[in-house]
């Protein structure tokens, strides 16, 4: 298959525009190109950043979701200055088409500075650009929104990076469980985790090694402060369990173990990425029983890929709400003890 | 007169020789609007090499300088140029007259006719004239009887044409509309009045027609069998700037629903016109109108929602409430926004609703006709593979980007069977190259060559009251609240419960 070919029909830039002269210009930069007439779209999406080289970091991904996503995309750099700096906003749009094989599909862009007191009303900048009858997501690529943020009630569906959030310190499981509760929230953490539970989940398939599973005695989950929550508050709330038997660990690189008794007979099942290569290791050690191991390449981790599965769905993800309140109840154990 | 046969099979009829007289000539309709209308279509070479305007206002002034006030106007509004320098140029040798002078004095009527007859002998206008109404509402009876006292009303001969054009609003209520068109009609024949309603000159307005009646997959599902519900959205994102003073006496029922919205509503209900000549489509249009069913003061109380706009921010600034706009009462009910559910009583639409609605300082400046389509019969999937699947829906998007969206269900690219909405737009713009004539262009031309297709005829107008009066009698007696919405949002939750009921909710356009 050839690699797509991102080509700019047309761009226009300005500073200190209103947004009626930012949807003019769209509009004059689609009427005069005839291969923008026929415009394929699934969502608005709408990245919220800080800085510009956040921005530029946010536009580079979604160059790269390319004709998987067709959208249009809004980047807002909030710029984060006095208190009482006059509102403004500057402006930049492209209109893109990727092709690929004879086929275009075409796309918008929009890069919007904003300074002063709009920049906490951002939902007045962002609806004029909503695209019609399709969900307005909004990407928070580091970080939460705060209480009452009304760009929130614009939006159908919220993307963050627990990740990166949690870097900047802070409760990010809580304030994302309370987010959930209002509003879809894909968050990329745990998109990123997703091979590690199929892994998991794969290593319990077939009549053999299904029984473990109802007699899990204990649970252990190594990585980082994120990854480490979500997989344990995900395996407490699937498998039942009391947040005694789940054991978390700091370490470097992601690994699970579940130990379980089934038929008299011990087991343990392990996914772990063990070292620097990027190879999970999956094994399944059964008493008496099979011993097995198989090795395999980690997907790549890009970041447009993440957002891009994120991006394919709309309604509340249930299985991740009910890690976060696992996740919840662990740290709520570990306090307690 | 008989036909020229050099004009058929052309794209573009260029105008008969005539004067445009413009009463209102000192205001912003004629310097906004109809000016820069002039120099466009002299541009386009759509105007005679005689044509001639004539404007009448109080305000004094000579010729010249009227002239060159227009001409500062058109460059104010984003036209003028070198190009058009020399249009200017041959209207100022003579093209550009003024009268200065009461409406109320017989005199400002005779130095008129002396000026018309004067062009005519001048500048070969064959004593043909449009005369165009561009002065406050309350005005119109006393120009139009000024008119026929100077028997500037007939024309002179059968080859000649006198026609009148009357901007919008057409009366306050029913009765007022009633009264004015007894007057126009003492002086004026039907086929010589020109109501003029800008939306109808709008392409994309024109584009409804097309779509519906040039394609042969659309008008199979355009009925209560295929079609769930409508929803009609005339959104603004300003606020009344200005102009609350009128504002205050008018109120978005009035400015909007009374003619733009119940235009367009006239356009997706009508029945396909046997032919495409004035009184094939406006006889449809009455037609449509009349199905529609009267509300009862209990059923306006039910079906409709008033509300006005407070404080809130739009598009990036902080903007004031309603209340508090120049020329506004401070406990003003004058509503900013409507909302309603109509029921049309035909074979075609029984039992489908029609939800309308029109703001000032929603989130975006949009028209659109959407029509939501009936979900299908059984869906073979779970409910977690199709829960970004909404019912399909045809939008026709009359402005900005004036195009039309298909909403449709499609798989989502991967392993797992999951289904979601997908948008497939179509930009009219882009699509032709062309540049498209302002509304005001397109039907400034049609006057001038006599082509009443896209003006609203008296039984239009009549049969917009009627389905408007009783709302607006129910505003008047206070029977309906007036409810409160921030600015910049959709409206008030009052316009949300009036979907919810029905188990269905207002589009984000």
């Amino acid at each position: 298959m050839e690699e797509p070919v991102v080509t700019t029909l047309g761009s226009w830039e300005a500073d200190d525009v209103t947004v009626a002269q930012v949807e003019a210009a769209l509009s004059d930069l689609r009427h005069h190109e005839q291969r923008a007439a026929v415009r394929t779209s699934v969502l608005t999406l709408v990245a919220v950043v800080k800085t510009d080289a956040e921005a530029d970091a946010a536009r580079a991904i979604i160059d790269e979701l390319g004709g998987r996503h067709p959208s249009r995309a809004l980047v807002i750099v909030a710029v984060d200055d006095e208190p009482d700096a006059p509102n403004g906003t500057d402006a930049a749009v492209w209109v893109r088409a990727i092709e690929r094989e004879g086929r275009a599909v075409c796309f918008e862009q929009l890069l919007l500075r904003v300074r002063g007191k709009a920049r906490h009303h951002l939902d007045s900048i962002v609806e004029p650009f909503a695209l019609p009858d399709v969900p307005m997501v909004v990407w928070l690529p580091a970080g939460l929104p705060s209480p009452g943020d009304p760009l929130m009630q614009a939006a159908n569906r919220v993307v963050v990076d627990s990740r990166a959030v949690a870097e900047a310190g802070g409760d990010v499981l809580t304030r994302s469980l309370s987010l959930a509760r209002r509003l879809p929230v894909a968050d990329l953490s745990w998109m990123r985790l997703e091979q590690w539970r199929s892994m998991l989940a794969g290593l319990f398939e077939g009549a053999l090694n299904r029984p473990f599973l109802q007699a899990v005695d204990r649970v252990e989950v190594c990585g980082n402060h994120g990854p480490r929550y979500l997989l344990g508050g995900w395996l407490l709330r699937r498998l039942e369990l009391p947040a005694s038997r789940v054991e978390l660990r700091p370490a470097e690189h992601v690994s699970v173990d579940v130990h379980a008794v089934s038929g008299g007979r011990r087991g343990r099942f392990r996914v772990a990425r063990d070292g620097a290569e990027r190879e999970i290791r999956s094994c399944v050690d059964i008493e008496g029983g099979p011993q097995l191991e198989q090795t395999v390449r980690m997907r790549q981790q890009w970041p447009s890929l993440a957002l891009a599965s994120a991006l394919t769905r709309v309604g509340h993800d249930e299985i991740y709400e009910e890690a976060l309140a696992g996740a919840r109840e662990l740290r709520q154990a570990e306090g307690g003890r | 007169m008989s036909d020229n046969p050099l004009a058929e099979a052309t794209v573009e009829r260029v105008a008969p020789p005539a004067v445009l007289v413009v009463f209102g000539a000192s205001g912003d309709l004629t310097s906004r609007k109809l000016m820069p209308a002039v120099e466009n279509l002299a541009l386009r070479r759509l105007l005679p090499p005689g044509f001639s305007v004539v404007g009448v206002a109080r305000t004094e002034m000579d010729d010249t300088s009227f002239c060159e006030h227009m001409q500062a106007a058109v460059q104010k509004a984003g036209g003028g140029g070198e190009e058009a320098k020399h249009v200017w140029d041959s209207f100022a040798g003579g093209g550009f007259r003024y009268v200065a002078g009461d409406y109320a004095d017989p005199e400002t009527f005779k130095k008129l006719k002396d000026v018309l007859d004067e062009l005519d002998e001048q500048r070969g206008t064959a004593q043909n004239r449009l005369i165009y109404l561009a002065t406050p509402p309350d005005t119109f009876p006393v120009v139009v009887q000024g008119l026929a006292r100077c028997g500037l009303n007939k024309p002179a001969n059968d080859d000649a044409f006198v026609r009148i054009v009357i901007e919008k609003p057409f009366g306050r209520d029913a009765r007022s509309a009633e009264k004015l068109d007894a007057i126009v009609h003492e002086a004026f024949e039907e086929p010589q009045v020109y109501r003029i309603d800008h939306y109808l000159g709008k392409e994309t307005v024109q584009n409804v027609l097309a779509l519906r009646f040039a394609n042969a997959i659309f008008e199979p599902i355009w009925n209560r069998r295929y079609v769930n519900h409508v929803q009609i959205t005339v959104a603004e994102q300003l606020g009344v700037g200005h102009r609350g003073g009128f504002y205050e006496s008018a109120g978005a029922l009035r400015d909007i629903v009374q003619n733009h919205v119940l235009q367009v509503l006239a356009l997706t209900l009508m029945e396909p016109p046997s032919t495409f000549d004035p009184n094939g489509i406006r006889d449809e249009k009455v037609k449509a109108l009349r199905a529609v069913d009267i509300l009862s003061p209990e059923e306006v109380a039910q079906n409709v929602v008033r509300a006005q706009y407070r404080a809130g921010w739009v598009q990036g600034t902080e903007v004031h409430s309603y209340r508090d706009e120049e020329g506004v009462d401070p406990h003003s009910q004058t509503e900013t926004y409507v909302a309603m559910r109509l029921k049309v009583d035909n074979w075609r639409w029984a039992g489908v609703p029609f939800y309308v609605r029109t703001g000032k300082y929603l989130p975006k400046r949009v028209t659109e006709v959407a029509m939501e389509f009936n979900r299908v019969p059984h869906l073979p999937f779970a409910m977690s593979q199709a829960e970004g699947l909404d019912p399909d829906a045809l939008v026709l998007r009359i402005q900005p980007d004036e195009g039309i969206t298909l909403r449709f269900g499609a798989k989502v690219p991967g392993q797992a069977f999951r289904v979601r909405s997908v948008s497939m737009d179509f930009f009219y713009g882009a699509a032709f190259l062309e540049e498209t004539p302002e509304a005001y262009e397109r039907l400034l031309l049609d006057a001038l060559l006599g082509d009443p297709t896209l003006f609203i005829r008296a039984d239009e107008v009549a049969q917009a009251w009627r389905i408007v009066q009783p709302v607006l009698d129910g505003f008047e007696e206070g029977d309906l609240p007036l409810a409160r919405y921030e600015a910049g949002t959709w409206g008030p939750p009052e316009a949300d419960h009036l979907l919810d009921r029905d188990g269905r909710r207002w589009r984000k356009p």
